[in-house]
């Protein structure tokens, strides 16, 4: 008898989700074996034969339902064993996996598979999406339009379908795998890069959530991935409040030591919170995300001087990470409070008495101070010249968004500061 | 010696043979199979007296080989089917000897040839597809033609009316003024216990209302209108050959007879190019494009050609601040171009950036600059649109209006659909940031403004009329006009507010 029907029968009896589960996954080490021990004639009779007399499959719908599921992931490993290595056509593969997919929607349908059962749903909407990713690759690389994973994410829809609308009493039900699947969709939607279709979820799941237990009830894998996705999808939206509490949420319950998902989170938690509170992140924060430290560390550098020649160059520097990482715009945004900083060192040059009246002149000077100097105020010959109506303007602006209290009095040519807190937050 | 080798040989030729032929004339689709030399299809014809050994002229053998030489595998069966009906043929007329099989068009020839008379035979047949009979060409008096299945029609034209299936006989008749009227009838009835009074006047009007459905109908379904079962897979050819068309929304499938072929609607840009230039009429034109694109459509053509209609409606729309039409030629092109189609893409690539400043569509944003190539960075019209983006993020109006006065190619006209609510936000600015007031020369001047008029308009507009006032100098000559920023700040939160409400989402891509 092959491994494989052993652990079949070990796990339906101990009632293993997990190691259930895990056979019907492509890396599932006894694949080799279990394909080469039979044929395409005598699958089905081998399949019938070695799970028989389990007991609880006894229902015939449910036996018939595992069997078919044995049948479809040994067409697979077929696939996978037979064609050596490079030569595997994924394509062929990822037809078996839907199949497997949907004889498994059967399963839950008709077969009454019990909700135990459901790391065998994550498993195989898993591994649709990775053989359709994969697939969609050898197509792009032999110069074929592929759209394998669009297909893969309306399959995957279905079992979003059979969570949610499962109306068994909750302590047997389906619905505790919604987040798991909801996450794969995300997952899948981000990698087609359609969000639109990712709000979709977030539009449809509020309906469903009235019967479901509370969010804390579920597994905290699920709900920090979960979480951390509604995250994105707000910061996307530029929803940035809600973007923080999501994202806060993720990261206070991420496991401590999965450094890879935290970076994740606060990839799009840092530029966030630079927005809304205007805080910069700590160099503690950063020491401890290498690779937070290379993206964020320029631009944050460049805020705390002040110095807009070289935020922009820093931005520029990191526009291809920034844009594909998607936080570009946001960080663009954050020119605000580098310009507040250098407004701010420019009041407090000035002497004491003569600090609420201050000519626009001054600013202009330090709005053109060059990229390398980091000595405010000084004055080079390179300095870009920016004209004094765009130097009213940004003054203008910052007034406007309350980062500076006072007026500009255009016949005088002086910014008017107020006498008390002319820079809100800060010490000034 | 007469007869084809497949039909040589096994006991029950004949019944083979018969379905062999019903077969063959079927999958052609051709309404009736042309025949090379003009001669008849014996489609009914038993198999002639069978020998048992065939011989085939070399010619005819060069003739199969040539046909499978380059014969693309996804048309193998129907070519084969082909051949097999022409060398079938030719033993039946027993030309097999005599026909110079060198000069024979080859079976796909003939295929795609039968295809396109298949199309034009709809003119004067109203056969669906999938009822194609052997006739041929010299019978057009078919019992079926000019009677024009109206299910379709109906559907639209009356709600509440349920999908018959179709090709009952009685689909086929025009439905007559009294069958209108028992329709009609029987709501009045029912609603007879509640609404006793209106039962009359109702009727009435409803008899009016089934007659005016009627004449709507045939003012839209010309009585040689033959709506056609739906081929998905092959797209129709036009034969209409007018060159102007009105548009009129498709309510069934499309009608060969109302649809141009490609090489009318060549002709048909170019005249409404010249149109453009000497008469201007945009609802005219607009309408044309419509109807340009929906012929493009429905015929399923994809080329450089369709491209170019689509940018020039986009232009043309774009000068008239059609922003709807515009955006839905942009997502037309949005996908041609990357399905690889040649046209100026970086022009409207460049358009694309302003449409989405101006829907404010952040997400859509962050994905094209994720798709922006170095090359893209450098072209002058998508440098100005970039730019244009991120001043307007860092809240400088004063580039912006720079940039809205130096737009280069049709940018201009796009940004004209956010400048007004552009100015109300650096109003906003301006009336926090200087105080008291502030001369209207220098709002003229900072908000882009062609005068100090446009300027005073633009405040009286937003009710800010009170707040200009006339300052004179030291001898009381009026030196300039001010404005009062302070009191104007709440006037133009409501107007910035009111104008970033309502952002046109038509089509959005």
């Amino acid at each position: 008898m092959t491994t494989l029907y052993k652990t079949f029968r070990r796990a339906l009896t101990t009632k293993d989700g997990a190691l259930l589960g895990s056979i019907f996954s492509p890396e599932n080490p006894d694949r080799g074996t279990f394909a080469f021990s039979t044929n395409h004639e005598r699958i089905r009779g081998d399949v019938e034969y070695e799970i028989s007399g389990l007991t609880p499959l006894r229902d015939e719908n449910t036996r018939a339902a595992w069997i078919d599921t044995l049948v479809c992931y040994w067409k697979i490993a077929y696939i996978l064993e037979r064609d050596d290595g490079a030569d595997v056509s994924w394509a062929k593969a990822y037809e078996g996996q839907k199949d497997l997919l949907l004889v498994m929607v059967r399963g839950y349908t008709k077969g009454n598979w019990p909700h135990w059962t459901l790391p065998v749903m994550y498993q195989i909407c898993l591994s649709l999406r990775t053989v359709a990713i994969l697939s969609d690759d050898q197509a792009r690389r032999l110069g074929k339009a592929s759209e394998h994973l669009e297909d893969a994410a309306r399959y995957i829809n279905k079992a979003f379908t059979l969570c949610i609308s499962d109306r068994a009493p909750i302590e047997e039900s389906r619905k505790w795998g919604t987040y798991y699947i909801v996450n794969l969709m995300f997952k899948t939607y981000f990698k087609l890069n359609s969000v639109g279709l990712a709000k979709n979820i977030l539009r449809v799941l509020p309906a469903s959530l009235a019967d479901m237990p509370p969010l804390e009830a579920f597994p905290k894998s699920h709900i920090v991935t979960f979480k951390y996705y509604c995250g994105v999808v707000s910061f996307l939206e530029e929803d940035y409040g809600n973007a923080q509490a999501h994202l806060t949420y993720a990261l206070n319950h991420c496991k401590a030591d999965s450094i890879r998902n935290k970076e994740l989170i606060l990839t799009y938690l840092i530029p966030t919170t630079m927005l809304t509170k205007h805080k910069l992140p700590t160099l503690e924060l950063l020491s401890r995300f290498p690779r937070l430290a290379t993206l964020f560390n320029p631009v944050c550098k460049t805020i705390k001087s002040g110095n807009l020649q070289a935020f922009d160059a820093a931005l520029r520097h990191g526009e291809e990470e920034f844009v594909k990482r998607r936080i570009y715009l946001t960080l663009e945004r954050t020119k605000d409070i580098a310009m507040r900083n250098l407004f701010r060192k420019v009041v407090l040059y000035q002497n004491e008495e003569s600090r609420t009246k201050i000519p626009v002149r001054q600013f202009q000077i330090a709005m053109g101070l060059e990229a390398d100097g980091d000595t405010v105020m000084r004055s080079t010959p390179e300095r870009v010249e920016v004209e004094i109506e765009e130097v009213e303007c940004l003054l203008a602006n910052m007034i406007y968004k309350g980062l500076m209290k006072g007026y500009i009095s255009r016949e005088r040519q002086t910014v008017v500061l107020s006498g008390k807190e002319p820079f809100p937050g800060t010490v000034v | 010696m007469s007869a084809p080798p497949w039909r040589s040989g096994g006991t029950n030729g004949n019944n083979r043979n018969g379905a062999f032929h019903s077969v063959n004339s079927r999958k052609t689709l051709s309404g009736r199979p042309i025949h090379h030399d003009g001669t008849q299809t014996l489609t009914q014809n038993p198999a002639p007296e069978q020998t048992p050994k065939t011989q085939f002229p070399d010619k005819l053998k060069d003739y199969v080989a040539r046909t499978f030489e380059d014969c693309p595998p996804d048309e193998k069966a129907a070519v084969e089917l082909e051949l097999k009906r022409i060398i079938t043929d030719a033993f039946n007329e027993k030309v097999v000897w005599s026909l110079e099989w060198d000069k024979m068009p080859l079976p796909q020839t003939i295929l795609a040839r039968k295809k396109v008379t298949a199309k034009e035979e709809q003119t004067t047949k109203t056969l669906s597809m999938n009822r194609v009979s052997n006739e041929t060409k010299a019978s057009p008096a078919s019992p079926f033609i000019r009677k024009p299945n109206y299910s379709n029609v109906m559907d639209v034209d009356y709600p509440g009316r349920k999908r018959k299936s179709a090709g009952s006989s009685e689909e086929l008749t025009p439905p007559t003024p009294d069958r209108f009227e028992e329709r009609f009838d029987k709501r009045p009835r029912q609603g007879d216990k509640f609404l006793p009074t209106s039962g009359k006047l109702s009727q009435r009007e409803k008899d009016k209302r089934a007659k005016r459905f009627e004449d709507e109908r045939r003012e839209y379904l010309p009585d040689s209108a033959t709506p056609e079962v739906p081929d998905n897979k092959k797209p129709l050819i036009g034969r209409c050959m007018d060159l102007e068309k009105r548009y009129f929304r498709l309510t069934s499938a499309p009608n060969p007879d109302h649809v141009r072929p490609l090489h009318v609607l060549e002709k048909t840009l170019e005249m409404l190019k010249r149109k453009w230039r000497s008469e201007a009429n945009y609802s005219y034109i607009c309408d044309q494009f419509k109807s340009l694109r929906q012929d493009l459509t429905v015929q399923h053509i994809k080329n450089d050609f369709v491209v170019t209609v689509y940018e020039i409606h986009a232009r043309i729309a774009l000068e008239k601040g059609d922003l709807g039409e515009y955006n839905q030629c942009q997502t037309q092109l949005h996908s041609l171009y990357r399905e690889g189609f040649k046209g100026h893409e970086e022009e409207f690539k460049a358009y694309r950036i302003l449409y989405l400043i101006h829907t404010c569509n952040r997400a859509d944003m962050n994905e094209l600059l994720a798709n922006l190539t170095p090359a893209d960075k450098e072209v002058k019209a998508i440098k100005h649109a970039l730019e244009v983006r991120s001043v307007l993020a860092a809240g400088n109006f004063h580039r912006f209006f720079r940039l809205y006065l130096e737009a280069p190619a049709m940018g201009g006209y796009l940004m004209d659909s956010f400048v007004a609510r552009e100015r109300k936000a650096a109003m906003c600015m301006i009336c926090k940031g200087y105080r008291p007031d502030i001369d209207i020369r220098f709002l003229t001047e900072e908000l882009g403004f062609e005068s100090d008029t446009d300027c005073v308009n633009f405040l009286c507009e937003n009710e800010a009329a009170d707040l200009i006032e006339q300052k004179s100098g030291d001898k009381g000559v009026p030196n300039s006009i001010r404005f009062q920023t302070a009191k104007a700040l709440p006037l133009f939160e409501r107007a910035k507010k009111a104008a970033f409400s309502k952002v046109d989402i038509k089509g959005q891509l």
